[in-house]
Order: C-alpha cells, then structure tokens, then sequence
C-alpha cells in the first residue's frame, strides 16, 4: 500500500481568548486516519465539526496541539517553516470554498501560479497551464479575470490551479458550498474524474450529503472527533485507475497487485 | 520576475480611487520640489551670472601679498607688471577678455559737503567687451577717450547725499602711494543703481589713468579673467596656475567661487530649505502610505494566505508588497514629473515677478529652471519613503498565520 496521509491521534486545540493557556477549545480531538495514493475521500460533517481544522492540519497550515500528521511518510511537525513551504508548493494543491483565485490574474495565469513560485521554465508552464484549463474544460476562458468567470468556472479554475503542478494530494476545503446544487454535482465528477484519469489523490470536505453519493470513502467528523470512516465503491476506484492509466495509479495499482 | 512584476503593477491599480489619491499626494509632493528646487536653481544660477557679470568675473589674478598683509600704502600690494601678466593669460583658451583693476578709498567732496567712497578704477572699453555694464540710473557710462574733465560714475547714495547729478562736479581727496595726499576733480558722468543700498551709498567709478594718476602709481590691485562660459573655470583656472609662476612677482588665482562670499551665503541658506523641505516631502509620503498600504494589506489578507498556502516563501510576499510601493512611487514621481514641468513651464511664461529680495531694489523674476538631477533626486526620495512605508505592513503580510488569514472575512 502506498499511504500518502498519515493523521495519528491528533487534537488540535485553539484559545478561546487573547490568553493562550487557558479557556482551550478542542476543534479536533484524537483524530487518527490513513489515507492511500489515488483515493477519493469525502471529509463530511455538520459546520464545527473540525472538518476545515483536520484539511489545515493534512495541508501543513496549521500545527497540531498533539499527535503528528505525515505526508508521504514525513513528520511534518519535524520539518522548519521554510521546508513546509516547499512541501505544500510541491506535493499538495489547494481548492478554497470561495475559489480565492487572484483577482488581478486571468485564469491562465492563476493557474500558472503554483508553476511560477517553483521556478519551472515559462514553455512548460504555458503547455501545463493549457492542459490544466482543457482538464477542467475551460481553454476557451484562459484570458478572462475571475471577476468575469461564473462561481462554477471560478471553483473550476480553482481545481486546474490544485491539479497543475501535478501535487501527491488535492485538498478541497467545502468546495461546494457556494456553487448550485448542478454546478456543486459538476464539480463534484469533475474532481472525480480527474481523481480517476489521473490518479491525484483527493480529500475534499463537505456538509452535504448529496455530494457523496459518488464518493468512495467517507470519513464521517462530528464534534471533533471521528464517528465513522465509510469505505463504499474502493474496488471500482482501483480498477478505474489501472484502466485509465494514471502516472500515480500505475504506481498504486502496482503496489495493490 | 516578469510574471511577480506583472502582479504588483495590476495589484497597483486594484483600488483606482486609493492609487489615483496616492498619485496625486506623491506625484505633489515631487511637483513641489521640482518647483521650488527648479526656483532656487533658477536664483542660484541668476544670482551666479550677475555675481560674474556685475564685475566679479570667471577668475581674478592678485600678487600673493595681497592676501598675506595688510597695504601700508595704496596699492603697496598691486601688481607692477600688469599688462605683460595680462598678455600671458589672454593667449589662453577660454579667455574672453582682461580687466585691470584699482580699489581705494578716499573722500570727496562738492565743495559744500564732503563724504567717504569706496572707489574701484577700470579701463572702461575692457569692462564693456566683458559685459561688465554699470546699471545707470541716469547720465552714462564712463569713455576712456574723453580728453576733457576726468570722468567718473557715482552710486545713486552718494548722487543724494551730495546731491549731484550728470553734469556735475566732485573733487577726490586719497593718500597716494607714497602716502602723501592728492585730490583731483571729476565730472560726474552718471548715476548707478547696483542693486543694494549700502553700495550705492558708497560708489564712486573713474578710469584707471586718472586712478593712478590720483594715486601716483603704475600698478593695478588684480587683473579680472572673462571666459566664453562659467563652466570653464575650473579648466581654466588649472591651465593658468603653471603660467603665473614664471611671473616676477608671485601671484595668485581665485576663482569667482572663491570671492563670491554672498553668492555662497545665499546658496547654502536656500540649499537649508531646500533639504528642510525634502525631508518634509519625504516624511509627508511615509507618514500617509504606511496607512494606505497598511489598509490595503487587511483587505487582501485571504489572498495572501491563499498565497501562503500555495507555498509562496514569506520573502515572495515581503518582496511583493515593497515592489507594489516602488511600482506606486515611480508612478508618482512619474505624475510630479509631468506636473512639475507642465507648472514650471505655465510659470515661466507667465511673467511673474517676485519683490525685490532684501539688501536690492530691483524685483526679481519668478522663473522655474528645468533640473534633471532635482528629476532623479526627487523621484529617488518619493520611491525610497513609499518603499520604506511599504516594510511595515509587507511584514504583517509575510508573517500571517495562514489559516487565520484563510478564515479572514
């Protein structure tokens, strides 16, 4: 097995106040979870839940009070600032509920962010920029600001800006939540789909249920703490990834046989 | 770079109404510098034309005793070989022209009432081809041909005070230099108004065979250097200095800076301003960025942690924010450019003139003198204090926790 995402016991507290040692709240409390290379996992719960606090936590934003987060099999909590930065740019793409795309970016060029703070040569940018944008079905829209774009282009930008620097894991924080139900459906498959041709790893958070009826494994937060973590369609998942051929699904379907 | 420039010049323009109101305070506060800078400039470079031209000239030539020691007689210090020193600086590049000279003192009198004048004795045909004019008042200026009575111009003080006019007469008493006492009659010619009272008051012009027959002596007190342009002094003056050393009597070179002690009081006064008002200019701009921009790091603050979380190192956002400053200030400094030329131009052909300055008579023209370097500068310290009101809050930025700036509202 190749496992990508390793929470182990994990709480994480926040002060209620300006005094940090007393008056804690737990957000999280003694999360575990293991997530494997090509997964489509669904984070659901009701609001306050902890959801958007465990995604921080597997994204390397936030530092647990306790317990440990490894990506990739590395402690992140053994690793400087600096090198964090350089994981998250490197292994980790980021889908937001309000998009936060740049607003003085065209399309094309929020996309090609994440290629731009790597340093990779502006030809291969542009060509991974332009397969992003088919990715996600919007080269018609390279040049256009998000201001111009609908909420279902913009979270769409959004995922071709997760997806093109090629990252071991997308994180989707309620990537849903200020789309329609269709554009929220849409979204959904399109994640899906490109977890399925591509084989990136996916964990999105969600607190509507519609949305995981596609949804392989579901890890269900409540209050903090983990309640269920549901596998349901885990054989088709690999099995599509070892037809469709992905680069990280080659790798994974592999390990599985 | 292209790209990260690209982002900070449109994220310039995100707030237009912010940047338009910051333009306008930068792009001020450098027209008002080029405005009163290109001013002093235009004074300090009038000032240092007439300082040259009133009589001081590009450079003078004295005997080396004349600085050393005091006269014990009139021209006890003066050059004795005068026209051979003369001939050997006209043969040099740049030289436009000679102008012997005598200072004394002595008293003159209308026969009625007597006063002291501080007299100064020139060869009136070299002063004229160095544009050496007197400013008459009334009557005219001296001839060295005239055969007649010996000529001499007064200043508008002693033309009251004596109470003569063109036309009439004026006897001199000096010491000679052999320290006996001589006296001379002269004509008044005409009447001078140089500008400050307490010359005029004083003035008294004649030419140089009847200073030296007054004085009883063949020397000059300094030989007055015109050149073709002010910028020549220097190299002037450094071709001269080798050839006055063969010269019998040993003398020395000053330059006009070296004799325009006013002309330096008034430069490093004005200069005094002139820094006082950039320091205020500067401060100014740092004191009303540092909260623009600061405002502007709170709004964009999800951004930035979107950006943080992406990867972006802190550096990347420190840097972004000092490169919207700078982007911010060259684009001021461009707009107080524009202005300030476009102002100074308006005000150049509008014929403004200012009262006359204190210590002259004579109104001064407001005119604004177009100075690159006063460009640069200006445009140097606007971006530097927007780039130094940029550190604080592209700090804040770079130290945001990102999921508190994620959660931002």
């Amino acid at each position: 097995m190749n496992e990508i995402v390793s929470v182990e016991a994990v709480t994480r507290r926040f002060p209620l106040n300006h005094d940090r040692t007393k008056n804690l709240v737990s957000a999280l409390s003694e999360a575990s979870l293991r997530v494997e290379a090509g997964e489509f996992l669904a984070i659901a719960g009701p609001s306050g839940s902890g959801k958007t606090t465990l995604l921080n936590l597997i994204g390397c934003i936030d530092q647990p009070t306790s317990g440990r987060v490894l990506i990739e099999g590395v402690d992140t909590s053994t690793l400087s600032p600096s090198r964090m930065s350089v994981l998250r740019r490197e292994k980790i793409g980021f889908v937001f509920q309000t998009f936060n795309l740049i607003p003085v970016f065209t399309a094309a060029e929020n996309v090609e962010y994440p290629l731009l703070i790597q340093g990779i040569d502006s030809r291969i940018r542009r060509e991974r920029v332009a397969q992003a944008l088919e990715e996600v079905g919007l080269s018609a829209r390279a040049n256009h600001r998000p201001d111009l774009l609908s909420g279902g282009e913009r979270q769409r930008v959004a995922v071709a800006r997760a997806i093109v620097h090629r990252p071991a894991l997308v994180l989707a924080d309620e990537p849903t939540a200020n789309l329609d139900t269709h554009n929220a459906t849409q979204l959904i498959d399109l994640m899906h789909g490109l977890n399925r041709r591509l084989g990136l790893t996916f964990i999105f958070s969600t607190h509507d249920a519609r949305l995981l009826e596609h949804t392989e494994r579901i890890v269900r937060l409540c209050d903090g703490q983990i309640q269920s973590d549901t596998q349901t369609q885990s054989n088709s998942l690999y099995a599509n990834i070892q037809n469709e051929g992905g680069i990280r699904g080659q790798v994974l379907a592999s390990s599985l046989s | 770079m292209g790209k990260f420039l690209l982002l900070a010049f449109r994220n310039v323009f995100r707030n237009r109404r912010r940047t338009i109101m910051t333009l306008i305070m930068v792009g001020g506060g450098v027209t008002g510098l080029l405005l009163v800078g290109g001013f002093f400039a235009r004074m300090f470079w009038g000032l240092r034309e007439s300082t040259i031209n009133d009589g001081l000239g590009h450079i003078q030539i004295f005997t080396a005793e004349h600085f050393n020691r005091e006269e014990k007689h009139v021209l006890d210090t003066g050059i004795d070989n005068w026209r051979q020193v003369a001939a050997t600086i006209q043969a040099g590049r740049h030289v436009r022209g000679i102008a012997p000279r005598i200072e004394f003192n002595g008293m003159l009198s209308n026969g009625v009432k007597s006063g002291v004048f501080m007299g100064s004795a020139v060869d009136p045909v070299a002063e004229n081809s160095l544009g050496f004019t007197p400013r008459l008042e009334s009557g005219r200026d001296l001839d060295s041909k005239s055969g007649g009575e010996i000529e001499a111009l007064i200043g508008a003080g002693v033309s009251r005070s004596m109470n003569v006019k063109p036309g009439d007469g004026l006897t001199l008493l000096a010491v000679t230099s052999d320290g006996a006492l001589n006296g001379i009659d002269v004509q008044v010619v005409g009447v001078v108004n140089t500008g400050f009272k307490e010359m005029d008051d004083r003035y008294l012009r004649i030419t140089l065979p009847s200073a030296q027959r007054l004085l009883q002596s063949n020397r000059v007190t300094n030989l007055v250097v015109g050149l073709d342009q002010t910028e020549n002094t220097d190299l002037v003056a450094s071709e001269l200095t080798p050839s006055l050393r063969g010269q019998p009597q040993q003398l020395v070179l000053k330059k006009w800076i070296d004799l325009a002690s006013y002309y330096k009081q008034v430069r490093s006064l004005f200069s005094t301003i002139f820094i006082f008002l950039g320091v205020i200019v500067f401060f100014m701009v740092l004191m009303s960025s540092v909260n623009t921009l600061l405002m502007t790091m709170f709004e964009r603050t999800r951004e930035i942690g979107t950006m943080l979380a992406m990867g972006t190192p802190r550096s990347w956002i420190m840097s972004l924010f000092i490169l919207e400053a700078v982007v911010l200030g060259v684009l001021g400094a461009a707009v107080g450019v524009a202005g300030g030329n476009l102002l100074g131009f308006l005000i150049n052909h509008a014929g403004i003139h200012l009262p006359p300055p204190p210590g002259t008579t004579v109104p001064m023209a407001f005119h604004v003198l177009y100075v690159p370097s006063l460009m640069v500068g200006s445009s140097i310290l606007v971006t530097v204090s927007l780039a130094l009101a940029a550190i604080l809050p592209a700090i804040r930025a770079s130290r945001l926790q990102i999921a508190e700036a994620l959660a931002h509202v």
